[in-house]
């Protein structure tokens, strides 16, 4: 579903380039629950941000869903990540003017879905995430495990075919973290959604089904767990 | 999609209470200012414009240039409307007014003054567009005596409209009927009569005399009539019928007339031009002058501008908050144009508020404003038509344009970069702001600038002297009225105790009285050394009772025979007239008629009075010539009392005692002065008004700044005050930057305002210099006040506790 091939990126400083990454390759399958790991400056973010067609490379091939991406113009990589992706940040970053109803069925809007369809969407995903109760709650009003879920949710309604989350657990405290973890795995392995995710954590990167380390821009080691 | 932008855009507002309320209240004071403007300025330029056939009125002037001088005239002859009838066919009609200044009209056993009549010739309602409500529009004033009423004349009199074929009697002696009711006279009218008497009453509207100007002439001109090329044969119209004249009455031909460097002209004035752009002798009533209605509609172009100007800066200072919202939401799929729209709404949803509060404000405070103005505006169900596609223009336009820069301006952030909080220092690098901060003061202290001229120059008129003391002056207006008996009452009245002395004549400095004559150097009556003064008939207690000075020679005096040959001239006369020792020379004076030097009169100089002051003191002094002369016209008392009541009471005692059927009409000369400038005093009132107003919303806005830079920087504070840094040190950190635009402004502004209001000056023949000092008062009020409003938010930060604004990271 994703093949980055030769990628890397880079900033010119002088007469220097910095590369943040590296003549970086990696293919992940449909279905995958990938996490990402390493220290602070190794490029985790900068690969995420790309895959997530949210910053571009500065040399190399980047397919997605059979397109070639590093050959769309900025119009149509929106439009692709519109259709495609789903966002789920470390500080939530939900919209403080919004309540918990209107931040969930943002996106959906901004994909001209009809009000009507719409309504039956946000029901049934604040069904599938038990919070219904908050519906009418502003972001300030909840705790920040409730936040991340309202901000999984919202990343989820238009059901992207992959969903990337930047240390979802990183403002969390361990128990709101494993909850949230738990809810990747269910996704994952029921719903079949493809989860890319960039964490501090051994113990988060463990849920998903294969490991990144990166070191200066470049994959380090690679491997696959075998859950059960 | 539209209900997510509002719901977003309200609960925006909610969480910032404080800044909207700024950007709202803000805007809607510059849109009131603008509105009321506006309304002013509408109504200056829809003078005699409810008139149906306005584009095809003239009105015919004269221009003469004869020796010296220059007279421009509202007036012209008593043939010229019929002659342009008969001799253009391009002129569909003519009509002329002559204004018939006052009468005194019985209603039962009262008698009440009148002073709002003229004579009109028939054709007045063909020509004009005056409704009439009773009578027939064609003859109504055809016949001699006849009077035409305005509806509320008519119902004053006659508590009725019905009135045709009543009469008025004028003066105890003149019956006029009634023949016809016309609607009230609209404000918007450059003339404003109550009474229209017919022309056919007054006997000089039949004189065919082509040398003597009395009469307002307008004509109506066919449809697709050329208008350049009537007005350029008017003037050898005037040649063929005056010719005679001249040739009689100046012993020379017109070429000759013309060819010496003299003219004769007629030219004409659009209807519609006249409230604005005429000023000359003998208009109807006072007119305006377009230069205010630049003047004002640049004002209300300025508020607006810092209404929006502010409402920018605000929205853009805050972009920092809101970058968090536009990076999610491009990340949730927004496109930029979604982003856009959104913004552009929630400033037009403001400017929307903020406009709908300010036709409130207008329309409640349109009669203070009335008041202020000296207007009578209303807002009818009629003005509707043209305010509400204004309201719409202005809210779109405004809410766009203030909406513009902000909305591109967020709409362009980079997700990730504001995501990863890069954009948090952006506050401090915006130059654009910085500019309209400037841009915004420098208009400030232009107005304050402005406004302080314009007051030092009210208030040099107010109080300069004018070479007459003006003040304690009683007038008995209709002292005429008591025709032979004047000089009785006169001498009677300057025995009042509290009375000082008393002169009777209607030519003073501040009425309306006119008069003017030829005089030459030579007997031979060389018109190149000759002068065209204004020739006042008075007696010979004139000098003193108005308190006026003798430059040199004497004054009149009742004991010396010689003086009925005698003359006294002002200064500006014996500079005209090139005469270094002015003193028992002698000027000569055609009788009229034959001019043989048998036919002339010689008079001699006794005295030359200083230079005093009888027209606006716009123009200069022009020369003047005093003759004694048994005018009854009115009785200037000088009075000397502290009981004003009392020498008031004895004067009306003594005027009954002549006259007891007669009522006094008594004014008082320093308020008859103050009226000459009254629109003067309003236009300044107004100029102050609109300069303090501007003034606040750019305070305003520099509020809302200020507030926010210390928002924005409470962390640096926070820090600063742990390191160490004491309160004085931190306001200063957070004045200094915005001090140091307004010192920008004062730079920028100051040599702008000066040269302006240096040509504005320039209209005015008395008028102040601009001082250095009013520039730096103008300068240092500015940073005052813009040193108060920042330092209230900065003490407010600089004293915060500093845990507070880190604990928040």
């Amino acid at each position: 579903m994703l093949s980055l091939q030769h990628l890397s990126k880079y900033y010119q400083a002088g007469g220097n380039k910095t590369f943040v990454l590296n003549d970086l390759s990696l293919d992940v399958d449909e279905g995958e629950f990938v996490s990402i790991m390493g220290p602070s400056g190794s490029g985790k973010s900068t690969l995420l941000n790309i895959i997530g067609l949210l910053d571009e490379p500065s040399e190399g091939y980047h397919y997605f869903a059979g397109e070639a991406v590093h050959l769309l113009k900025e119009k149509q990589r929106s439009a692709m990540s519109r259709g495609y992706m789903g966002y789920v940040f470390q500080a939530y970053h939900l919209i403080d003017e919004l309540t918990v109803y209107e931040n969930i069925e943002t996106p959906l809007i901004y994909q001209n879905i009809k009000g009507s369809e719409r309504k039956a969407l946000v029901a049934d995903i604040l069904d599938r995430f038990n919070i219904v109760g908050k519906k009418d709650l502003f972001p300030s009003q909840l705790s920040g495990g409730q936040q991340q879920l309202v901000g999984i949710a919202r990343a989820l309604i238009a059901k992207p075919k992959l969903l990337l989350a930047d240390e979802p657990t990183g403002n969390l405290n361990s128990k709101q973290g494993d909850e949230i973890m738990e809810l990747f795995l269910k996704l994952n392995r029921e719903d079949g959604v493809t989860i890319i995710q960039v964490t501090h954590s051994e113990k988060n990167a463990e849920y998903g089904n294969r490991i990144i380390n990166l070191l200066d821009g470049k994959i380090e080691s690679s491997r696959v767990l075998n859950h059960q | 999609m539209w209900k997510s932008y509002l719901t977003s855009a309200f609960r925006s507002f909610k969480n910032n209470r404080g800044f909207a309320a700024i950007n709202i209240l803000g805007l809607a004071l510059g849109l009131t200012a603008f509105l009321l403007i506006i309304f002013y300025v509408s109504d200056e330029l829809s003078y005699d414009r409810f008139n149906t056939k306005a584009d095809r009125i003239y009105r015919v002037n004269e221009d003469l240039k004869f020796g010296n001088n220059e007279v421009f005239y509202a007036v012209s002859m008593a043939p010229l409307a019929q002659a342009l009838k008969e001799d253009f066919p391009e002129v569909e009609n003519a009509v002329r007014l002559k204004n018939a200044w006052s009468a005194r009209i019985k209603k039962g056993d009262v008698t009440i003054r009148e002073n709002k009549l003229a004579f009109a010739d028939p054709s007045l309602f063909q020509v004009f567009t005056l409704p009439m409500i009773e009578g027939n529009a064609v003859t109504a004033l055809k016949e001699p005596n006849t009077v035409v009423l305005t509806e509320s004349t008519a119902r004053k009199y006659f508590n009725s409209t019905q009135v045709l074929g009543r009469t008025l009697l004028f003066d105890d002696h003149l019956n006029y009927k009634v023949t016809g009711v016309i609607r009230d006279l609209p404000k918007t009218s450059h003339f404003n009569f109550d009474f229209f008497l017919s022309m056919s009453s007054l006997e000089e509207s039949r004189e065919n005399k082509w040398l003597r100007s009395n009469f307002s002439t307008y004509v109506l001109l066919k449809e697709g009539a050329d208008v350049k090329q009537f007005e350029g044969a008017l003037n050898g119209f005037l040649q063929r019928h005056s010719g005679a004249e001249v040739q009689a009455e100046l012993k020379m031909t017109y070429s000759s007339f013309e060819k010496s460097g003299n003219y004769f002209r007629l030219n004409l004035i659009p209807l519609k031009d006249i409230h604005l752009k005429s000023n000359r002798t003998g208009e109807l009533g006072p007119n305006s002058t377009v230069q205010y209605v630049y003047i004002f509609s640049a004002i209300a172009f300025f508020i607006l501008l810092i209404a929006c100007v502010n409402f920018m800066n605000l929205a853009t200072a805050r972009s920092a908050n809101r970058a968090k919202e536009v990076g999610v939401r491009k990340v949730l799929g927004s496109s930029r144009s979604y982003l856009i729209a959104q913004f552009l709404t929630e400033s037009i949803l403001v400017t929307f508020m903020a406009a709908v509060l300010a036709f409130g404000a207008a329309l409640f405070l349109l009669p203070l404003f009335n008041q202020l103005s000296g207007k009578e505006m209303a807002v009818s169900a009629q003005s509707f038509i043209w305010l509400l596609p204004l309201f719409i223009g202005l809210v779109l336009l405004i809410g766009v344009s203030a909406g513009a820069y902000p909305a591109f301006f967020l709409s362009a952030f980079q997700p990730i970069q504001v995501l990863k909080g890069k954009l948090s220092t952006g506050f401090k690098a915006s130059g654009l702001r910085n500019f309209l901060v400037v841009f915004q003061f420098s208009i400030s202290i232009f107005l304050i600038i402005g406004t302080l001229v314009i007051y030092k120059q009210l208030n040099y008129i107010r109080t300069k002297n004018l070479g007459y003391n003006r003040d304690q002056v009683v007038i008995v207006q209709n002292s005429y009225e008591l025709n032979d008996q004047a000089k009785l009452f006169k001498q009677e009245v300057k025995r009042l105790p509290g009375v000082l002395n008393a002169t009777l004549t209607g030519y003073l400095p501040t009425s309306n009285w006119h008069n003017t004559a030829m005089f030459y150097k030579d007997a031979s009556l060389d018109s190149k050394r000759s002068l065209f003064p204004e020739t006042w008939g008075v007696d010979e207690d004139y000098i003193d009772a108005l308190g006026m000075t003798m430059a040199s020679g004497r004054s009149f005096s009742k004991d010396m025979l010689t003086d009925s040959s005698g003359i006294i001239i002002n200064e500006s006369a014996a500079k005209f007239l090139d005469l270094k020792e002015p003193l028992n020379k002698t000027l000569f004076k055609s009788n009229g008629g034959e001019r043989t030097e048998s036919n002339t009169k010689a008079y001699h100089i006794i005295g030359v009075v200083k230079d005093f002051n009888f027209s606006s003191l716009r123009d200069n002094i022009g020369p003047v010539v005093l003759f004694l002369d048994a005018n009854n016209g009115a009785l200037s008392i000088r009075v000397k009392t502290t009981d004003l009541k009392k020498v008031m009471a004895q004067i009306e005692q003594t005027w009954k005692s002549i006259s007891p059927n007669v009522p006094i009409s008594v004014s008082f000369m320093d308020q008859d002065f103050d009226a000459t400038y009254r629109s003067e005093q309003r236009i300044g009132r107004l100029f102050i008004l609109f300069t303090t107003l501007a003034i606040s919303i750019a305070c305003l806005g520099l509020f809302g700044l200020a507030a926010f830079a210390a928002e924005q920087r409470s962390k640096e504070i926070g820090i600063r005050k742990i390191l160490g840094a004491s309160v004085p040190v931190i306001v200063r950190m957070l004045s200094v930057d915005f001090l140091k635009l307004v010192v920008l402004a004062i730079v920028i502004a100051s040599p702008l305002a000066w040269f302006l209001m240096y040509k504005w000056l320039q209209d005015f023949a008395y008028r102040v210099q601009i001082q250095w000092w009013i520039i730096a008062i103008a300068g240092i009020a500015a940073l005052l006040i813009a040193f108060l409003t920042i330092s209230f938010q900065s003490v407010k930060a600089a004293l915060s506790n500093p845990v507070k604004s880190l604990r928040s990271e």
